[in-house]
């Protein structure tokens, strides 16, 4: 501990031991906020989605169509005001306006408001994208059969839309692993706040901020692969048994997706 | 107590539009218990919205429907109303993201609150009705037209309709495809099902109908026993109508 390296991956070697646990704090906050801030985030656009869908009829009487409509003009408002302003300005004048108001919260409690906020705004519109790519034929049939709005949003509508946007929920979570640095603004000590803190000691921005960038893309990576492998969970098995008879089960035959339907 | 001879279903005076487009434009017609009637007519001339109104898929403009006397808009539950009124659409319409015995169960599960088992039970027997049970744990991708269009027969029957709207159910068909679901519509209709079903097969309107509805431009422009329809129709439409459909 007494020489200073001299070398570039000295340096690295040097902070990485010195700094390893503050890099894996700031990794454990960023992930926290991230992850948070996306289930959250996504959770809000799905509600938002179901209500905006809420079907209005014309003959309704205005008792009931004018709720509606105040709703949906203000989660257009809630949309078009966070997908239209920087987060890291969100971030500021969510914290201090909270604070101008006595309202003290803690950062972390701020930053995984503020993400779950911002991140909704975005998923609403993907989750919209979602519920048009399904074709409007099977709401009409869940209609048809007497599911409410929110069953045939919950039971039919909304899972296809959802495995059909994985790769945009995907986008979303990179994004806020990345985005999240942002919130070193309010002092959240992600990943990005505690980097600047560890280069600021031996005043080594470089190899530290390149040790930050190597575990951001490693995060960035890992996450993406665990989200295809939940892709393909989700596709579920591509075969699927015929029954013989049904007395017998042990007549089933297994039939390969791409194998063609024999008939019966 | 029912009268025998009141109706299950009246349609009185409806009208649709949808802008300036008037599509249809005061139809009544009353479905009796058991009844099987087709409607034919050419292409626009209103018949699917006539379903999609009784059905509430689309909000009448004007008009009633009765179900059982009693105004289906404002009289009835709309999830009871949707279960007794069943559909069987022209594109199957199955849930995608479910099972043949999903598609069958959840219906009568999240709507009737029936017990998932007796549910299945339900489905099983109504699967096995249209020859679609050894495909239960298929998905609707996995199958073909016509084996779509029978789960989505079974799928209606499950929910215990008293009346079943059918909308083209084979238009979408392969030729071939045809009539392995006519024959099905056949056995509902011998079985006592009241039936309303929109077709291009006449063959089926002539041989299984108890009555037929001609539609032209939003209106009933004929209505009778299919011996009338097909063999002396009064109004020369239905005559051009039905010249161009038999071919001749
Ligand atoms: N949602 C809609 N908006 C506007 N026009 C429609 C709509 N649905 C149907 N129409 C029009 O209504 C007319 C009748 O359509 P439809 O009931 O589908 O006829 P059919 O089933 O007899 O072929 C057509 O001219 C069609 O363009
Ligand atoms: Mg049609």
């Amino acid at each position: 501990m007494n020489a200073l390296p001299t070398s570039f991956f000295g340096w690295v070697g040097f902070i990485l031991e010195k700094y390893g646990t503050l890099f894996l704090s700031g990794v454990g906050i960023t992930l926290l906020v991230a992850i948070t801030g996306t289930v959250i985030g996504f959770a809000i656009g799905l509600l938002v989605a179901i209500l905006r869908t809420i079907p209005v009829a014309p003959r309704a009487p205005w008792y009931r169509r004018l709720p509606l409509r105040a709703l949906s003009a203000l989660l257009n408002v809630y949309i078009e005001v966070f997908r239209g302003t920087p987060m890291i300005v969100q971030a500021m004048v969510i914290y201090y306006g909270c604070m101008y108001m006595g309202l003290r919260m803690p950062v972390l409690v701020a930053a995984v408001l503020i993400v779950s906020i911002n991140t909704g705004a975005y998923m609403a519109e993907i989750v919209r994208g979602g519920i048009i790519s399904v074709d409007k034929g099977q709401k009409e049939a869940a209609c048809a059969i007497g599911m409410t709005h929110w069953q045939s949003m919950v039971h039919v509508v909304l899972p296809q839309a959802v495995r059909n946007i994985m790769p945009s929920i995907g986008n979303e979570f990179v994004v806020n692993i990345k985005d999240s640095s942002v919130l070193n603004v309010i002092s959240v000590n992600e990943l990005f706040f505690m980097s600047k803190s560890a280069a600021g000691t031996y005043l080594r921005y470089f190899e530290v901020f390149f040790i930050t960038a190597c575990i951001y893309l490693a995060l960035t990576f890992t996450i993406t692969r665990l989200l295809r492998v939940l892709e393909r969970k989700m596709d579920g098995n591509t075969n699927y048994i015929i029954y013989g008879s049904q007395s017998d089960s042990k007549a089933a035959i297994v039939v390969p997706k791409e194998g063609g339907v024999p008939n019966d | 107590m029912t009268d025998e001879s009141a109706p299950i279903l009246r349609v009185s005076g409806l009208q649709k539009r949808f802008g300036e487009h008037e599509v249809l434009r005061g139809i009544s017609f009353d479905v009796h218990q058991g009844d099987v009637v087709s409607i034919i007519g050419a292409s626009g001339s209103g018949k699917s919205t006539l379903l999609r109104c009784i059905n509430f898929l689309e909000q009448p403009t004007d008009g009633a429907i009765l179900f059982h006397g009693r105004n289906a808009e404002t009289e009835w539950n709309r999830a009871q109303y949707h279960a007794k009124v069943g559909m069987v659409f022209q594109s199957f319409n199955l849930f995608a993201n479910m099972s043949v015995l999903k598609n069958c169960v959840s219906g009568q599960v999240r709507v009737l609150r029936r017990d998932r088992r007796e549910a299945e039970e339900k489905a099983l027997f109504y699967l096995d009705k249209v020859g679609m049970a050894p495909y239960r744990d298929a998905r609707p991708a996995q199958l073909s037209g016509g084996q779509k269009q029978r789960v989505a027969i079974a799928r209606a029957l499950a929910m215990d309709p008293e009346v079943l709207l059918f909308d083209e159910p084979t238009s979408a068909l392969d030729p071939e495809m045809v009539g392995e679901v006519l024959s099905v519509m056949r056995e509902l209709a011998a079985s006592g099902l009241t039936m309303l079903v929109v077709t291009h097969e006449m063959a089926f309107a002539r041989d299984v109908s108890r009555r037929v509805i001609f539609m032209d431009e939003g209106v009933i422009a004929e209505e009778g026993a299919p011996e009338e329809i097909f063999v002396r129709p009064n109004q020369p439409r239905t005559r051009e109508f039905l010249s161009r459909v038999l071919g001749a």
